[in-house]
């Protein structure tokens, strides 16, 4: 039920709201600066650190990379894994900033978690094989990342995608519409959904709105009519007064979607990239000389534990038999 | 037992000690060799009252008159069938009466009075009360089983008791081993009179063996682990615990639809929603998947929230 869920509840945001979205982006990423850029003076702090929208066009070309990554994963992947990953990798920037965490990361283990929370069953292993270069640090990232994510979605990892609405819709339109074979639509509205995931709309709309969208937006590319079947048979009597609401809503949607442009600026990426690597925090950057120092001195604490704790245990084992064993 | 002879061979007790009488359900005994000699296939008549019998239900005899043999073997026989047991019964007297009744059976048949009708009788006994029969048979009765475990206690009594005789032996043959070295030690070493010593010695072992007195061993009723083993007097229940408090009462669910109510279960199946999902595989339908259930959930799903908007939850 999306209406009792946690992402109704904490995770959809309001467009009206003079755009809660981006103040909670511009927040998290002048948090960012205010935490790391003491040093730094106010007039020259954008020399250094990324704006928020320069984080917001990194997050985007990331999405397309997430997108890219998950249709060519091995063994294919279902698309509510892909849609659940983009939920996970949205939420996790909406408040926090890209230069704190590296997006190339965290939407790898967005998608490693997806995975496990929509049943989609495959082993580390196998997810690493799908990632070129350093395996064994790719499993590293992603499993020191991931209960990060976690936390950051606070827990809440249960995602409605919009694609059941649609099985929904069609049922409904077999059964109670007019239109000539709905089956012809499933190509226009799976283009649609995919685009939809790389917008904000998930974040907006109930994913059923997005469904009804999606159908719509595929109806009328093959010049078809479905505004009789949502004004008098989805809605009918009872819902004549949120009519209007809606159809406001499929029209921003409709509008939202179609202004995706799926190809990215090179040349500002190239900056960006390089702008951005100055810019990490050192402390959340597997590269970096303070990283490496502090995971290795975590593993010096657990050997240093396990060893106290394994000489303890022997210490006891050999008190408790009341004979000590000569070491050979 | 002298004048236990063979009826057939004529050997006796006194020429053959090793002489083993046999007997049958007739009743005549046969020694161990003319068995062997006239059941050589197994099956023969007996040479006394010519009734065919079988070799193995030829036993070892146990008490010197035969007709107690018979006796013992047609109890048996009877009471494997006569088996209710004294729970089995309303009263006492009833339990009674049907004992009168099985004893004068074994009586008439081990004294072969009346043997046709009395055959009858257990036949119809046996049709009667098969189920009851084959019930009672796997059960031991309360007097058996308490004489089975009397006897467990004797025997361990009897082990017990056989365990401490042996260590008083020893314990008695090493004293005296003791007491003589002491008293060849004295009779070495000390300057007193060697006849003294010898009193004296006398006297201490007079007074030892009289202190010995027999302690029972105790009564075990429990393994060295402390499982008790045994019967216990009541077999004790653990109370089953029970909630306090009020009752639960269930109240439905209230999920607000945010959206054109979804059609029902029954709606799906009778307006045509049905027709246009994938019916379920058997396996499907083995776990409780119906095909309705799942075309319920997409269609709750594409209505619900269709209403939403950021404002009205605000």
């Amino acid at each position: 039920m999306f209406s009792t869920s946690t992402q109704c509840k904490y995770w959809m945001f309001s467009i009206s709201n003079e755009d809660e979205l981006s103040k909670l982006r511009d927040r998290a990423n002048q948090k960012h600066i205010k935490n790391y850029g003491r040093q730094v003076n106010d007039a020259a702090k954008y020399e250094v650190f990324l704006t928020s929208e320069e984080e917001k066009i990194m997050v985007k070309r990331y999405e397309l990379h997430l997108r890219d990554f998950c249709k060519r994963f091995q063994p294919p992947m279902p698309r509510y894994v892909i849609g659940t990953s983009f939920h996970y990798f949205k939420r996790f920037y909406i408040n926090n900033s890209v230069m704190n965490y590296h997006p190339k990361e965290i939407m790898v283990t967005c998608i490693y978690l997806a995975c496990k929370v929509e049943e989609f069953n495959v082993s580390i292993q196998q997810f690493v094989a799908n990632i070129k270069g350093d395996r064994e640090k790719a499993t590293d990232i992603i499993l020191n990342n991931e209960l990060l994510l976690m936390e950051q979605l606070s827990f809440h990892l249960s995602i409605h995608n919009p694609f059941r609405p649609v099985e929904g819709l069609l049922i409904d339109i077999k059964t109670r519409g007019s239109l000539q074979d709905p089956e012809r639509l499933r190509s226009g509205i799976e283009h649609f959904l995919e685009r939809s995931l790389l917008t904000d709309v998930i974040l907006l709309y109930s994913p059923s709105q997005v469904a009804l969208a999606a159908v719509l937006h595929a109806a009328s590319k093959l010049q078809e009519n479905l505004d009789s079947y949502v004004t008098d048979i989805l809605f009918g009597e009872d819902g004549r007064g949120k009519l209007e609401e809606l159809i406001e809503a499929v029209r921003a949607i409709r509008s939202m979607v179609k202004m995706v442009d799926s190809v990215p600026d090179r040349n500002q990426q190239k900056i960006l990239d390089k702008k951005l690597e100055k810019c990490r925090n050192p402390d959340n950057n597997p590269d970096s000389e303070i990283y490496k120092k502090r995971m290795q001195a975590m593993l010096d604490e657990d050997d240093d534990l396990f060893h106290a704790i394994s000489a303890q245990n022997s210490s006891m084992d050999n008190s408790a038999l009341n004979m000590s064993i000569a070491s050979p | 037992m002298d004048d236990f002879t063979c009826p057939r061979c004529r050997t006796s007790k006194f020429q053959n000690p090793s002489l083993k009488m046999m007997v049958n359900v007739c009743g005549h005994g046969l020694c161990e060799s003319c068995v062997d000699l006239l059941f050589l296939k197994g099956s023969g008549s007996c040479p006394e009252c010519k009734i065919p019998l079988r070799r193995n239900n030829f036993r070892v005899q146990l008490f010197e008159d035969a007709t107690v043999e018979k006796e013992v073997d047609i109890r048996k026989r009877v009471l494997r069938d006569f088996n209710k047991k004294y729970e089995d019964f309303n009263s006492l007297r009833e339990y009674n009466d049907y004992l009168e009744e099985v004893e004068s059976i074994i009586y008439n048949l081990s004294n072969d009075i009346d043997v046709v009708n009395t055959n009858k009788k257990i036949e119809q006994y046996k049709k009667d009360n098969r189920e009851q029969i084959l019930k009672s048979k796997g059960k031991i009765g309360r007097d058996e089983y308490e004489l089975e475990e009397v006897l467990e206690l004797e025997k361990q009594m009897e082990e017990a008791r056989k365990k401490e005789i042996h260590l008083e032996v020893l314990e008695a043959k090493k004293k005296k081993i003791r007491e003589k070295e002491a008293l060849i030690d004295e009779l070495m070493f000390s300057n007193a009179d060697a006849k003294n010593i010898l009193d004296t010695f006398t006297q201490l072992a007079q007074q030892a063996k009289e202190e010995e007195v027999k302690k029972p061993p105790p009564k075990v009723t429990q393994f060295s682990t402390g499982i008790q083993f045994g019967r216990q007097p009541q077999s004790t229940f653990i109370p089953v615990p029970t909630d306090e408090g009020p009752l639960y009462s269930y109240k439905a669910l209230d999920f607000p639809p945010d959206g054109p109510k979804p059609p029902t279960l029954r709606d799906i199946l009778e307006k045509g929603f049905i027709s246009h999902v994938r019916s379920e595989t058997e396996q499907e339908r083995a776990g409780g998947f119906k095909s309705n259930i799942a075309c319920s959930r997409a269609l709750q799903d594409a209505m619900m929230g269709l209403f939403y908007s950021k404002k009205s939850v605000v």
